[in-house]
């Protein structure tokens, strides 16, 4: 991101087992793709899961804080942002950008992105294509929203009774968005609700949610960078205040070569 | 001459028996797939197979179990609760207390002298609180179930599972292969962990003594020894699958007499 937070790379790739590796191969494809060597980039700042394992950050703030800022960006009147990952769920309660309240469920996998890879595994189906199947049902079905593993049992059975796909499928994202409603109950639900997180790119679980929050829920233009967005803009300010104040730029030292576990 | 059935289609095993005078003569296991209406009728026909019956010698038949909803035929339907405390009480008419682990539920059940149930507590609708959690990590270590309980007794540092759910205890379990963790540790650790979920239902009813364990779990010499390390000793039937369906069929002999 520039000084006039315009987006000049954006790069999106499995994360796999080795953190510290992907990091660096991250970070070589998006300064490659803005034509910018390492040098010129003036304040980097790592989130997520595996924020610690950037060994080339200048800091490293919370997915929460981060996301906040990313979702304020996109939508300024957001007061609830709903993200659902790969394995939790996180409901935040922001006004004017600044985060409130948020509840989270990281115990269990019902509820989560990683429900839908299994569902969607057993189904033989590409994650991809579970949205707009599902739309086409008539007769959606119930499903077990309270665990992962059941839930698949359920729709083995359903599929040996002959229920047309779409229609199990329609009751898988009614399952996550309900368990994912009851979530963010405590927030108190108001508008704007944004949905980010990979989830958020499965337009049955998007129309799922409106229904089980009686909402509109709005969607970013790349529901996966809410979180690095709003990590670049907080680096931005945080550049910007130190230069206003004639303070240096607080930077770690910065490593931008492979680490292994072995080193 | 009478003769009763009891049938139990549990979420995995599909299990009948055939009791006369409140003893057990025959008893018969499938797996139970998919189409529980047609496992029920072949385990019936094997059932009667095997003992040399005809469908006209069984005076009454009982069903229970998760897919006792949809049996074709069988004259009562009971709650695999109240099958259970019956089952336990005609093998072991001591026993005070009966822990059934089954494929989709764990339950802990006070019986009385006469097979009733007094009190009981049943886990959640979540796979770690059952015999599915198991399963579902012995499926990630290539393993057979029957393999598992014995090799987790070589176990020298039983891993924590963190989650308590069973699909993120998958991710768990391959991590811990990648770390070069024995399958063993892993194993040793599924079976603490249930053993701990079962123990929290326990603490919910209170414990009596003798205590038994049936249900798929029963033969898990894994789980039976986690569960005895909370101080419990465990009573096992020969046979602990067919405890529900051996109870399904004394109720069946008891509603005539």
């Amino acid at each position: 991101m520039d000084r006039d937070e315009e987006i000049c790379a954006s790069v999106i790739t499995h994360t796999g087992a080795e953190h510290r590796r992907l990091a660096n191969k991250v970070m070589e494809k998006a300064l490659g793709q803005a034509g910018l060597s390492f040098d010129e980039i003036s304040y980097v700042i790592a989130t997520g899961y595996g924020r610690i394992r950037v060994p080339f950050a200048d800091r490293q703030i919370t997915e929460l804080t981060c996301h906040a800022r990313g979702v304020f960006r996109s939508s300024p009147d957001v007061r609830l942002a709903i993200d659902i990952g790969g394995q939790d769920a996180k409901g935040l309660k922001i006004n004017g950008g600044k985060l409130l309240d948020f509840t989270m469920s990281d115990k269990c996998a019902a509820g989560t992105g990683r429900f839908l890879e299994i569902i969607a595994d057993s189904l033989d189906l590409r994650l991809d294509d579970l949205g707009s199947l599902s739309l086409k049902s008539t007769n959606k079905v119930s499903i077990s929203s309270t665990c992962t593993v059941f839930a698949r049992q359920e729709v083995v059975s359903r599929i040996s009774e002959g229920v047309p796909l779409e229609d199990i499928l329609a009751g898988i994202h009614n399952a996550i968005a309900s368990r994912v409603a009851r979530m963010v109950e405590r927030l108190k639900v108001e508008p704007e609700v944004v949905f980010t997180g990979g989830v958020a790119k499965n337009i049955g679980v998007v129309k799922a949610l409106e229904e089980n929050l009686g909402c509109e829920v709005l969607v970013p233009e790349e529901p996966l960078l809410s979180g690095a967005i709003g990590a670049a803009l907080l680096g931005k300010e945080i550049t910007l205040k130190a230069i206003a104040q004639g303070r240096p730029i607080p930077r770690e030292e910065r490593r931008l070569e492979e680490v292994t576990f072995f080193q | 001459m009478a003769w009763f059935t009891g049938i139990d289609i549990g979420s995995g095993t599909s299990k009948g028996v055939i009791t006369k005078d409140g003893k057990l003569e025959v008893y018969h296991m499938l797996a139970s797939g998919v189409n529980y209406r047609m496992v029920s009728q072949k385990l019936r026909e094997e059932l009667l197979a095997k003992a040399g019956l005809c469908a006209e010698d069984i005076a009454r038949t009982v069903t229970t179990g998760h897919g006792a909803g949809i049996i074709p035929f069988g004259n009562q339907h009971v709650a695999d609760i109240q099958c259970c405390a019956k089952g336990i009480n005609c093998i072991f008419p001591s026993v005070r207390m009966v822990i059934d682990v089954q494929g989709q539920s764990s339950q802990v059940i006070q019986v009385d002298k006469n097979g009733q149930v007094t009190n009981f507590a049943v886990s959640e609708a979540c796979a770690s609180g059952s015999g599915c959690f198991i399963e579902v990590i012995a499926n990630v270590l290539q393993l057979e179930l029957k393999d598992i309980g014995p090799l987790s007794l070589n176990a020298k540092n039983p891993v924590t599972f963190t989650t308590g759910c069973a699909v993120f205890g998958e991710s768990e379990a391959i991590s811990r292969v990648s770390e070069g963790i024995p399958k063993e540790d892993i194993l040793a650790g599924v079976h603490k962990a249930l053993a701990g979920k079962i123990s929290t239902l326990i603490d919910r009813v209170g414990l009596k003594e003798p205590c038994a364990i049936s249900g798929g779990g029963g033969l898990n010499v894994g789980l039976i020894k986690r569960v005895e390390e909370l101080g419990i000793q465990l009573l096992v039937p020969p046979q602990p699958q067919i405890v529900n369906a051996l109870g399904a069929a004394i109720m069946a002999e008891e509603q005539v007499t």
